[in-house]
């Protein structure tokens, strides 16, 4: 009998530790990316160019208390400050830019040093425009691109004109670009691409989908 | 259960065991929670999927929660306009208060396992999850307030300040476990020898072991402390009179240290504690919200949804609170049946729930549950 008793103790106290088990925060950050997969004259990938917009609340949040000569408007020169911080704390979250070429994992260097934000008065939104060269440029009959927050603070999505451009890309190259497109096609995906050693689809989002770029050379 | 009670007892050796693996237990699910909550708990690398729930029940809370605080800034932007589209942004303000708590970082875990392991009542339980959500409002509307507002102070300081505050009130919710541990731990410990005696338990409730137990539930209600403390025998709310009863099988007998003794000065000093530890750490979307408001010049606006807000997360909260209060009460209630095993095994769970406690602050100390990343990019 105590052995019941202590199962049910157990059972109630573990149901409220599980409540929170799955639960997590959902995003405060969004952002618009535009990207460039920029190319070498031989046909090899270098890197990517990102521009990132983020929404406007964080954007307000983002440049409180910062100093400008103008109010409620912000120079390069006034962002740069900031947009170091950035570059920089990005680093712990690999930029949330994941790469795969001919189906394995390539590795980015850090962002060069021409990385800047700028501000859009109108929208006030901020812009992040930074460049992550790949370790080794790779030539790659198929090269895929996924820009994603696995915890999904940050929710990155394409933008919806021209999300992404090949620069000085080999002519026959094929660009194709996924989004994430309501649930039902995405889980549809989803299912068809998971392995037998993935968890419960039900519960995460496939990369599979989230914010793809593909791009073919044949 | 594996433990098959020979003629109703069992050997110190087997409750022992019992309680182990409850605590065990209980610290392995918070080792799964915080693998949930980030994927990838110690060190090992995280898996490449991301985790963010999309199906289900959870998954659409998920979205509403986002969906609601997209809102947040379009509306504030409508109310600069006209004052109308405020009672908007109020009312999605207390829906995503609902929603939004029943992800992390509002203090349900700690709350409930505080319930279970020290014996709260509802009132309390129920005070215990509004005052932490609406001081969790104020610290919000404070740091917006002092370091924005007035200070003129950057996204990076107000990220600092929450940082700091979070160090405090992990290291809080710690303590509090590592207390109601020590507490929880030698009661535990104490009814397990006086189980061990050959006199019949509570056989011998002393005057001394009853009206120190009233003392210590008198401190929850300071209106009649008095009364209850020397006249316990009149008027009792019934959870007062067994709750007596009870721990004076399990204190009066052995000369064990008083509950009161170890957990200093009574109830609301103590609730003080854990409504600090949980309340302390601002939502950084409310944080967000106040800095939005305020640059659009409406920061009133921010501030009343910032509450209406905490007033949704209170009711989240309260309710979980009361699930915890209720499982507690059914749980005694069982122990109340049996004698002195009966007892030990609610002792064992309430250590149990101490333990959860100070996994839980633990792991949001180091890191491995990250409730809500204070805006890094």
């Amino acid at each position: 009998m105590t052995g019941r008793l202590g199962l049910c103790g157990l059972v109630a106290c573990a149901g409220l530790v599980i409540t929170t088990a799955a639960a997590r925060a959902h995003p405060h950050v969004w952002v618009t990316v535009k990207s460039e997969l920029v190319y070498a004259p031989d046909g090899t990938v270098t890197g990517v160019r990102h521009a990132w917009t983020f929404d406007d609340m964080f954007s307000v949040f983002a440049t409180q208390g910062l100093e400008s000569k103008k109010k409620g408007e912000f120079t390069r020169e006034e962002l740069a400050p900031l947009a170091e911080v950035n570059v920089t704390s990005l680093k712990e979250y690999d930029f949330f830019t994941f790469a795969k070429a001919n189906g394995k994992k390539i590795e980015f260097d850090d962002p060069l040093a021409d990385y800047f934000l700028d501000f859009d008065p109108k929208d006030t939104v901020l812009t992040l425009h930074f460049t992550l060269p790949l370790k080794a440029p790779v030539k790659a009959k198929e090269l895929a691109l996924e820009v994603y927050d696995r915890e999904f603070f940050v929710d990155f999505s394409f933008a919806e004109k021209d999300p992404v451009k090949l620069v000085g890309a080999p002519a026959h190259c094929k660009l194709s670009v996924g989004r994430p497109q309501g649930m039902s096609t995405a889980m549809t995906q989803q299912f068809s691409q998971l392995g037998a050693d993935q968890r419960d689809p039900s519960l995460t989002i496939g990369t599979e989908f989230a914010n793809k770029i593909t791009v073919k050379c044949p | 259960m594996p433990l098959k009670p020979a003629g109703g007892r069992l050997s110190s050796g087997h409750v022992a065991l019992l309680v182990g693996i409850i605590a065990g237990l209980l610290f392995v699910a918070g080792l799964i929670d915080s693998a949930f909550a980030q994927a990838g708990p110690f060190g090992t690398p995280r898996p490449q999927m991301p985790a963010a729930p999309v199906g289900g029940v959870l998954g659409w809370i998920f979205a509403k929660q986002a969906e609601f605080y997209r809102q947040f800034s379009s509306l504030i932007r409508a109310a600069k306009a006209d004052g109308s589209a405020a009672w908007t942004l109020f009312g999605l303000s207390f829906l995503y208060g609902i929603f939004h708590a029943a992800g992390p970082g509002h203090g349900k875990a700690v709350i409930s396992s505080y319930i279970v392991a020290n014996d709260e009542t509802w009132t309390r339980g129920v005070v215990l999850s509004f005052a932490s959500a609406l001081l969790q409002a104020l610290v919000a509307v404070m740091v917006v307030g002092i370091a924005a507002a007035l200070l003129g102070a950057t996204a990076a300081t107000m990220g600092r300040a929450v940082n700091m505050i979070e160090i405090v009130s992990y290291s809080l919710i710690i303590l509090i476990g590592v207390r109601l541990l020590w507490v929880k731990g030698r009661a535990f410990v104490s009814l397990l020898q006086t189980l061990h005696r050959p006199a019949p338990v509570g056989a011998a409730v002393t005057p001394h072991g009853h009206d120190h137990e009233h003392h210590d539930h008198a401190h929850d209600h300071v209106h009649h402390d008095h009364a209850q403390q020397h006249d316990h025998h009149d008027g009792h709310a019934d959870h007062h009179h067994h709750h007596g009863e009870e721990d004076a099988s399990a204190w009066g007998h052995a000369h064990a240290p008083e509950p009161e003794e170890l957990a200093g000065p009574g109830g609301w000093k103590r609730g003080l504690s854990a409504i600090l530890a949980v309340g302390l750490r601002p939502c950084s979307g409310a944080i967000l919200v106040l800095v939005f408001a305020l640059a659009q010049g409406l920061f009133w606006a921010g501030v009343a949804s910032t509450f209406v807000m905490a007033l949704g997360t209170a009711i989240t909260v309260g309710a979980i609170a009361s699930i915890a209060v209720a499982a507690r009460s059914w749980a005694q209630h069982v122990a109340e049946t049996r004698s002195g095993y009966g007892m030990l095994a609610m002792r064992g769970i309430e250590v149990g729930a101490a333990v959860v406690i100070i996994a839980f602050g633990a792991l949001l100390l180091t890191g491995y549950i990250v409730t809500e990343r204070m805006v890094g990019i």
